[in-house]
């Protein structure tokens, strides 16, 4: 087989398989963990280790499975058409970032590690305020998603990375409840013991929050894509007049018009997966990732919204599944920046020159 | 009572301010989500009091009177002191729907309790299968001798967990055209047989219920216009609730909230920032001055033309295009379930959700920009 085809039949196997850890059309389970602390079902998540997922992109020789981000992708997009709240794109995020036992820990599901970066609204890049300091760290992080599931956390720091136990002296955890039923962790690191993290350089910090950016881009392209075809659906069944709501033109319009932007967000984020997947210098490629981000933002929004307004009342009902779409959007869409801060860097990245 | 037409428009606004100073309860300003009945009885019974439930409706009837510019210096001030909406269904809706048809009989039963509280309405039309297509509604009224027996489902009904009273479009007649075959009812939510069930909303607020009647007795009086003139008198209502969402009230409160989001993100002196709010704001003063020409029409007991239309158009977009910026500018806090930091004030994803549905009710954009292109642009149908 070619090289092509072959990475075609493991994106459809990657596709496959999360179908079949976290089926997409029955958001019960999903409904069920709403609003509690985790949030999130802990043999769930074991089983998405057991099938590699964190580990996804991480080299054979350190327990993964040596692909690429357009795997990585194409697997959150499923888990996004399925809301799914099991924190993989953090979990992710971290093992790119750990390594030995603490790593073999987190792959194996015994463990879960969450990413604490960020020190400002808004942030795209890794905040590096905390400090560090003989094998103590002290520091404010922001918007840990899912954070009281958190065995550990992996903290940024003036002196590297940092991991710090849950469970540690001087670590407390404030939680603020999230639209889609999940939560924001704030934590606070007052001289907690942490282990220093030394293999991670400040690279690959950025680059790992890039990944992870993008990963969330792809995981609200699939909650978009399920929304609109749930809209659909309704359009194609939903009868007033006579007739079924989806043959008045003023909605084909509209329809067509969200499927544009949905075409262009998978293209934005294809895109993006395939340029971090191959070697190029870094601000394209940070670049490809702000176009994405900022792409699924916006469009994720008016997506979910134009869900609702398509839906009519109903979709004004916490009942109606549809609505569970706009509430992760409303989550995601800023988190790692917003549409406008990914705008924002986009320019500062690729400066247009003139005519050339 | 001092005419409070004749007071010039500075000292009105300066009555009005120091009167709700002294008499609005601090705990009810700006609450995050729409009061329920136990809640905002207490400021209902105060305007009560004071006769000021009703800024247009004609004095003779128990209203202010208000002139239009007035009754926008009060809904400013309204704005400014942080005043909830109440159950007001009975004001704004039934009250001149009764004003212009009810007989006298049914003025002199209804109005006054409508400025007593002791009824508060709520509004019976939408069916599971007839939303936008309001015309097919499938609740039923049957003649029986003196009386009329209703059968049948409402749902959406807004507040109907908190009212006595429900106004009903029914069918009274299958065999004629759809729109030819409906009455207007007035029936006591107490009545035997009527049952309500809260629906939860996408805020997780229990603001709209299903209505289920069953064998629901009513006399003949609780009819409202002639047997099967319901049609004009849904309308004619409609009319009034598409004045009553084009006040500039929620984008009005929404624009102060983007304003202190902006400041608390640190956004507010970005000239791009400062470009889009004014264009905003701008947006809201053009629309107060053509809700103005409304309120006059209303104040003239006239009744507002299918062009009515435009304002609740403008009016729900303008607010979501404002909600739409919070969430913009809000970073993460675009998606806390509640307001940020404990402060009501700032609660962009509790405003954006609340702005969602102003599209959807009192017909939905769709159906109002059909009304636009056909009735009032005359385009082929
Ligand atoms: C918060 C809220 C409060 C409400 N309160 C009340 C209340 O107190 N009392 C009451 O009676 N009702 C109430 N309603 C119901 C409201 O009036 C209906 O939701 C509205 O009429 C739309 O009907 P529907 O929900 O059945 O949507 P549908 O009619 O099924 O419409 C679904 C979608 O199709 C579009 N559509 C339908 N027909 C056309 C067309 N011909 N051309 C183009 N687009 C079309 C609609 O615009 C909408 O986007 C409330 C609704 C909400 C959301």
């Amino acid at each position: 087989m070619s090289v092509a085809a072959d990475r075609s039949e493991n994106l459809r196997m990657i596709r496959d398989s999360a179908g079949a850890v976290v089926p997409p059309g029955d958001l019960r389970r999903v409904r069920a963990l709403r609003s509690g602390a985790p949030g999130i079902d802990r043999d769930v998540w074991r089983e998405m280790c057991a099938m590699g997922w964190p580990g996804l992109r991480l080299p054979e020789a350190e327990g993964g499975s040596g692909l690429g981000m357009a795997e990585f992708c194409a697997l959150v997009e499923e888990l996004g058409r399925g809301l799914v709240p099991e924190p993989l794109i953090q979990g992710a995020f971290a093992a790119r970032l750990l390594r030995g036992e603490a790593l073999e820990a987190l792959l194996a599901g015994e463990r879960i590690v969450l990413p604490a970066w960020q020190e400002r609204a808004g942030a795209i890049a890794a905040g590096r305020d905390a400090a560090l300091r003989d094998g103590r760290v002290t520091g404010r992080k922001l918007f840990v998603p899912m954070a009281s599931c958190a065995d550990a956390f992996l903290v940024t720091t003036h002196d590297g990375l940092a991991l710090v136990r849950a469970d540690a002296p001087g670590v407390s955890l404030e939680i603020a409840g999230t639209q889609d039923g999940g939560h924001f962790g704030t934590l606070s690191l007052d001289d907690a013991p942490a282990e220093a993290v030394a293999a991670a350089t400040e690279d690959a910090v950025d680059e790992a929050l890039d990944e992870a950016a993008l990963a969330l881009a792809a995981y609200l392209l699939g909650a978009m894509e399920r929304s609109f075809a749930l809209t659909l659906d309704y359009l194609c069944t939903r009868r007033q007049f006579g007739r079924p709501i989806g043959s008045f033109q003023a909605l084909q319009h509209r329809a067509a018009d969200l499927g544009i932007q949905i075409a262009l967000t998978r293209a934005s984020v294809e895109s993006a997966a395939a340029t971090l997947d191959s070697a190029g210098p870094a601000a394209p490629r940070a670049a490809a990732v702000s176009r994405a981000k900022a792409r699924a933002a916006t469009a994720s929004m008016l997506v979910t919204r134009q869900a609702i307004q398509l839906h009519g009342a109903i979709g004004y009902t916490d009942e109606a599944d549809i609505g569970l779409y706009l509430r992760k959007a409303m989550v995601l869409a800023n988190l790692h920046g917003s549409a406008a801060e990914h705008r924002a860097r986009y320019a500062r990245l690729l400066p247009e020159t003139d005519h050339d | 009572m001092t005419d409070l037409n004749a007071l010039d428009d500075e000292d009105f606004r300066l009555a009005v301010r120091r009167w709700l100073r002294e008499a609005y309860p601090p705990e009810l300003r700006n609450p995050p989500k729409r009061l329920h009945w136990r809640d905002n009885k207490v400021w209902y019974l105060k305007l009560a009091e004071k006769g000021w439930l009703a800024p247009g409706w004609p004095r003779e009837h128990g209203g202010m009177g208000l002139s239009a510019a007035k009754q926008l210096i009060m809904l400013d001030e309204y704005e400014r002191h942080g005043v909830a909406r109440t159950n007001d269904h009975g004001i704004v809706m039934l009250g001149p729907l009764l004003i212009r048809y009810g007989t006298e009989a049914q003025k002199s039963r209804f109005l006054p309790k409508i400025l007593s509280g002791e009824h508060i309405w709520c509004q019976g039309y939408s069916e599971p299968n007839a939303g936008s297509d309001l015309a097919s509604v499938a609740t039923t009224a049957v003649r029986e001798g003196e009386d009329w027996v209703l059968n049948g489902q409402k749902t959406w009904t807004t507040l109907a967990n908190d009212a006595n009273w429900i106004f009903v479009l029914a069918r009274t007649d299958r065999a004629a055209k759809k729109q030819e075959g409906i009455s207007f009812f007035l029936v006591p939510m107490d009545a035997p047989g009527v049952t309500v069930r809260p629906i939860v909303n996408l805020d997780l607020h229990d603001e709209f219920c299903e209505v289920f009647f069953d064998t629901v007795r009513v006399p003949h009086d609780n009819l409202v216009g002639a047997v099967n003139q319901g049609w004009t008198m849904a309308k004619a209502l409609l009319g009034f609730e598409r004045v009553m969402i084009g006040s500039p009230k929620q984008s009005a409160y929404a624009l102060g909230r983007l304003r202190l989001l902006a400041q608390r993100m640190g956004g507010w002196d970005d000239p791009v920032f400062q470009d889009r709010y004014t264009g905003l704001r701008l947006d809201l003063a053009d629309h107060t001055s053509l809700y103005e020409t409304y309120l006059e029409i209303l104040r003239r007991g006239e009744m507002p033309g299918a062009d009515a239309s435009m304002l609740k158009l403008h009016q729900s977009e303008l607010y979501q295009r404002i909600t739409d910026t919070m969430l913009e500018i809000a970073a993460e806090n675009a998606g806390l379930l509640e307001p940020m930091e404990g402060n009501r004030d700032l609660n962009p994803a509790g405003l954006f959700l609340q702005a969602r549905p102003v599209t959807i009710y009192g017909g939905s954009n769709e159906i109002q920009r059909n009304i636009l292109a056909r009735t009032v642009l005359g385009l082929p149908g």
